[in-house]
C-alpha cells in the first residue's frame, strides 16, 4: 500500500475578515461601545486586499487603533501610525489593544483631574481677591458709617 | 432663539472631510505612481497599512509628517498642509486664509 505524505496545509488568511476573527475583536474591544459617546468601528481593505479594522472614538470617530491582517501576522497601531504589536495570534493582539485603550482612557480622566484642578485654583483665586477687596471697602466705609450715624 | 456656537465640528461632517482627503491622497499618489506599499517605504514605514487607513478616511496625516508624505508625493509641503488643514480643520483654514480685513 502506497501512503502518500501530504504537506501539511498551512492556514490561508487572506481576503476579509473571518467571522471568528471579527466576533473576537468586537466582543473584547467593544463593552466600550453601549456606553454614550463610547466607541464604535468599521472594518476596510487595502489596496491589495489585507483586512483592517478601526477602532473609532469621540469626538470626531476618529481611528484610536487599527488591527490589520498581513499575510499570517495581525499588526496592532494607534491613530498616528505608530506600531504598537505584532504578533500572529489574533487573541494575544486583541489583548494588548484592549490595554492600549484602558491607558488612553486613563490619560484622559488624568487630564481631566488635571484641567479640574486648575479650573479650582483660578476661581478660588478670584473669590478670594474678591472677598479682600470687599472687607477692604467695608474696613474703609464702616468708620465713616459711624461717624455719620 | 439664540444660535448655538458650534465649537466642534460634528462627527459625520468631520468622518465625510477626513474621507475626502483619504480620496485626494490616494489621487496623488495614484498621480505620482506610487503603490501604498511604495509609499509607506518612502515615509520610513514598516507596515503600510497606516496610509491605507488614512486614505480610508479613518485617520490624519500627523502634523510632523507632513512635510515627508508631500514631498514623498511630490508637491510642495506648504499648499500640501494647506490642502489637509481644509479637510481637517476647514474653520481654521478659513480663518487663516479666507477671511479677509
Amino acid at each position: 500500500m502506497n501512503v502518500i505524505a501530504f504537506q501539511p496545509r498551512m492556514l490561508q488568511l487572506d481576503g476579509p475578515w473571518r467571522t471568528g476573527e471579527l466576533n473576537a475583536m468586537v466582543e473584547t474591544l467593544m463593552p466600550e461601545a453601549t456606553r454614550p459617546g463610547g466607541l464604535g468601528w468599521d472594518v476596510g481593505l487595502t489596496e491589495i486586499g489585507d483586512p483592517q479594522f478601526y477602532l473609532l472614538g469621540p469626538p470626531q470617530d476618529e481611528c484610536l487603533l487599527c488591527i490589520s491582517r498581513i499575510g499570517r501576522r495581525y499588526v496592532l497601531e494607534d491613530g498616528a501610525g505608530h506600531v504598537l504589536f505584532e504578533h500572529y495570534r489574533l487573541s494575544l493582539l486583541v489583548e494588548r489593544a484592549k490595554a492600549a485603550l484602558q491607558k488612553r482612557k486613563a490619560q484622559i480622566v488624568a487630564r481631566a483631574a488635571l484641567v479640574w484642578c486648575a479650573l479650582r485654583e483660578t476661581v478660588e483665586e478670584r473669590l478670594d481677591a474678591l472677598v479682600l477687596e470687599g472687607e477692604e471697602l467695608l474696613a474703609h466705609c464702616v468708620p465713616q458709617l459711624a461717624a455719620l450715624a | 432663539m439664540a444660535r448655538q456656537i458650534q465649537f466642534a465640528k460634528k462627527a459625520p461632517e468631520a468622518k465625510e472631510l477626513r474621507r475626502r482627503a483619504g480620496a485626494w491622497l490616494k489621487e496623488l499618489r495614484a498621480c505620482a505612481g506610487l503603490s501604498q506599499i511604495q509609499l509607506a517605504e518612502r515615509l520610513g514605514l514598516k507596515y503600510y497599512t497606516f496610509i491605507s487607513q488614512v486614505e480610508n478616511g479613518f485617520g490624519r496625516v500627523p502634523t510632523e509628517s507632513m512635510e515627508a508624505w508631500a514631498r514623498a508625493l511630490a508637491i510642495e509641503p506648504s499648499a500640501f498642509a494647506r490642502r489637509l488643514l481644509s479637510f481637517y480643520d476647514p474653520e481654521l483654514h478659513r480663518l487663516l486664509f479666507e477671511v479677509k480685513e
